[in-house]
């Protein structure tokens, strides 16, 4: 498969809000699970399945995104044949009215230049560890024109219905419908927001739409399609999880105080782990006095208090005394001597000072922006 | 190839068959420490944060593991263009081929790796220390002073002088002796087996010394005496930081659990001299709700279901529930059982502890066959690397348990 596909991932998703956390990264940036940045799931996925050339679009907010990746080579594509590359955003149109259909065109020159005859085609913030083989597979054997990956759904919350899309598939595996953020549910088969193709039917198909004047990836380039097209969909049987505002978000990561998840999603051999920036963080110092439970906790921090139900990023200091629970505390942040934190996200380098005490609900949790002073 | 003003060389080669079954399959400076890092971490670690960009590493003993290790040294930073890291094992040439004879030899052996970088100076160094230490304050001194070697020493206590390489000096540095384990030592400065040469003077000197047949082809034991002989100039510089021989179980053993003083004689979170280690891709660590951790490191990739008290777990390590770890170092990818003790203990990378199995204990009943004092000193007690010990089993103290206790 190495040889024959490279990956495109979107590092923005219009759909997604995660509110002040992308006030000023990219969503391919949002810090989750204690070091990794959300594109490092999707990113290891394709460096493990033997993806060796990725292309990234971007938009302005490109900063901490460029920052994390470098030069790729934290995931072994710091290539002289392949390897990673940003995609500029065309500053000719405004970010937020760009649609799937045009970040694909502003990669036409990359596309070309690229050897691989097939592209996978992903959004950054599903997360999952798929290699993509079976994909390639799926879509050999039927001779398809496009293979889309989804996975299968219970029943969803109305309000959550209008983050879905889901595939009408008939015995064959192939796409006979697709709905596209319903009022009501018919179906279950939620589409993960990737598609495998053949790189010259892209280019034909996005040219064709942006000649007609259409932007939308999963409205006119694939459904528009489904008669035209032979598209087939492979079944994910593994754990996901879109992330595409704070409570998903909140709720991936306290997903992985759940060994299932985290053996799954980080894998127990050493061909499917998810790779991120290395950082070389000492181990974390654990205190006389401390008392942690159901926790993650990256290296280079130093815990004295309590912590409990708690995602803790590299570089966290928590000070004797201090209860943190249920909460999420990103990289560099200091919470001093005998402060109390409930159902929170701290962003990175977030300082609060002695005895304060910030207490979000369980289902709204507070948010602290960067490098806030409290 | 761009000329370079100092080139270091690092002598790997040791086996350091005093840490006993931890060395068995790996060179001493492969040696995992402090929960992150391998003992040669400290020697690459300083020369990059020194400003040294070229950098041989002499290998010999059981070098496949440090060779992996080091790779293409980008940990370091040290995959470079011009210079970085270069791994030089003995090799067979036309005339000849050798191992390496001493620590003096394999410098003599690598003449012509140093000479394509033209150096001015060579910094030669041990990759058996735990130090942080900058190279380029004492190059500066080696320049001031004009010397053709500059030796760093470090004041060791009186009592304990009779175990290293003394140097005497005059009220300068200037060394005007030196005595290898001297049984009346003058004097208590110690050498750290780091050492300055200006180039083409040792050269000279390892040339002459190779044709020398009664000579042990030593640094310490020859080429330094000679040059003092023959009245060149070598100057001690004096390092008043935190230098850890981790030769034996127990030093080894000490060194880490030194890290968890409340004020360590040596900082490794130093955010500026920052110790570099290749990093497994490995997620956070995980305590659960039946953990208890205290006074403790605690690195990726761990689960801890158990109670971890003054200890140090490296990267993978797995904890069962009720497994207790008691002033303990436990290296990558080891599996503590359910209620399993652990106490003053070193087990080995990817060892399995069956459940309820005692380490280290003094009760009656205990194996005995592994107590191996020479090695486990200070009741301190070694599982060597990829042993597993069934369910039930008791060790005793000062044991080295060296192959598996199967069911």
């Amino acid at each position: 498969m190495h040889n024959s596909t490279l990956g495109l991932i979107f590092s923005e998703n219009p759909e997604a809000n995660l509110g002040d956390l992308t006030n000023l990264r990219a969503l391919a940036a949002v810090p989750v699970g204690g070091r990794y940045r959300i594109i490092d799931f999707i990113l290891s996925n394709m460096v493990n399945t033997g993806i060796a050339n990725v292309g990234i679009t971007t938009t302005s907010k490109m900063q901490s995104l460029t920052d994390h990746l470098g030069t790729g080579k934290d995931w072994d594509l710091a290539r002289k044949q392949n390897g990673l590359f940003i995609l500029p955003h065309n500053e000719a149109y405004d970010s937020n009215k760009q649609y799937g259909v045009d970040y694909i065109y502003n990669a036409f020159s990359y596309l070309r230049r690229s050897r691989q005859d097939y592209v996978l085609v992903s959004d950054c913030n599903t997360i999952c560890n798929l290699t993509y083989e079976d994909v390639e597979k799926l879509h050999m054997e039927k001779d398809a024109d496009i293979t889309m990956v989804y996975t299968k759904v219970g029943q969803i919350e109305d309000r959550r219905l209008k983050r879905h899309i889901f595939l009408d598939v008939d015995k064959d595996g192939r796409v006979t419908d697709m709905e596209l953020y319903p009022t009501v549910q018919k179906l279950n088969n939620s589409y993960m927001h990737m598609f495998y193709i053949k790189k010259s039917l892209l280019l034909e198909l996005v040219g064709d739409c942006i000649a007609h004047g259409k932007h939308k990836l999963n409205a006119d380039l694939l459904m528009s399609n489904i008669d035209k097209l032979k598209i087939y969909a492979y079944e994910f049987e593994g754990y996901s999880k879109t992330i595409d505002n704070i409570k998903t978000y909140f709720g991936f990561n306290l997903d992985l105080l759940k060994k299932e998840v985290r053996d799954e999603l980080f894998g127990t051999k050493d061909d499917d782990r998810i790779y991120t920036k290395v950082k070389d963080m000492v181990p974390t110092k654990y205190g006389k006095n401390s008392c942690v439970t159901n926790s993650i906790i990256a290296d280079g921090c130093v815990i004295e208090g309590q912590v409990k139900n708690c995602i803790i990023f590299r570089g966290v200091k928590i000070g004797e005394g201090a209860v943190v629970e249920n909460s999420i505390i990103m990289q560099n942040s200091q919470i001093m001597e005998n402060c109390l934190v409930e159902n929170a996200i701290f962003d990175k380098e977030v300082i609060l000072r002695e005895g304060k005490k910030l207490v979000g609900q369980e289902t709204y949790p507070v948010i602290i922006g960067k490098r806030v002073v409290v | 190839m761009r000329s370079k003003e100092c080139v270091a060389m690092i002598l790997a080669g040791g086996q350091g068959s005093r840490l006993g079954a931890l060395t068995k399959k790996v060179a001493k400076p492969a040696v995992p420490f402090g929960g992150k890092y391998r003992i040669i971490d400290f020697p690459l670690s300083n020369c990059t944060h020194s400003g040294i960009d070229t950098v041989g590493v002499l290998t010999q003993y059981q070098p496949l593991e440090l060779n992996t290790y080091i790779g293409s040294g980008q940990p370091w930073d040290l995959d470079r263009k011009n210079g970085g890291v270069y791994v030089l094992p003995p090799y067979v040439s036309a005339e000849k081929g050798e191992w390496y004879k001493g620590t003096a030899n394999a410098i003599y052996q690598n003449i012509g790796f140093v000479d394509q970088f033209d150096p001015e100076y060579v910094v030669i160094l041990s990759g058996d220390h735990i130090y942080k230490m900058d190279y380029a304050k004492m190059l500066k001194a080696h320049k001031k002073a004009n010397a053709d070697a500059t030796i760093a020493v470090i004041e060791v206590p009186w009592d304990e002088a009779s175990r290293f390489g003394i140097m005497n000096t005059d009220e300068n540095l200037k060394i005007v002796e030196f005595e290898e384990k001297p049984k009346k030592p003058k004097s208590n400065l110690a050498s750290m087996g780091v050492y300055v040469f200006t180039w083409k003077v040792l050269k000279k000197y390892l040339i002459e010394d190779e044709k020398d047949v009664n000579s042990d082809n030593d640094f310490g034991k020859n080429i330094i005496p000679k040059m003092l002989e023959n009245g060149k100039k070598l100057m001690a510089h004096r390092f008043d930081g935190y230098w850890k021989d981790v030769g034996t179980i127990q030093s080894l053993w000490d060194a880490n659990m030194e890290l968890l003083d409340d004020a360590p004689a040596m900082n490794i979170s130093d955010k500026d001299w920052r110790i570099f280690s290749k990093n497994p891709a490995k997620p956070p660590h995980y305590i659960s709700n039946t953990a208890v951790v205290k006074n403790c490191y605690i690195t990726e990739g761990c689960e801890i279901d158990g109670m971890v008290e003054h200890s140090i777990l490296s990267e993978g390590v797995v904890v069962e529930e009720g497994a207790k770890i008691i002033d303990s170092v436990i290296l990558p990818g080891a599996h503590i059982g359910r209620d399993a003790v652990i106490k003053k203990a070193i087990v080995g990378t990817g060892a399995v502890i069956g459940k309820n199995v005692k380490i280290g204990t003094e009760e009656i009943g205990a194996i005995e066959d592994f107590v191996n004092t020479k090695i486990c000193a200070a009741d301190i007690t070694l599982v060597a690397p990829e042993v597993k010990i069934k369910d039930d089993v008791a060790i005793a103290k000062n044991s080295m348990v060296t192959k598996s206790i199967k069911a």
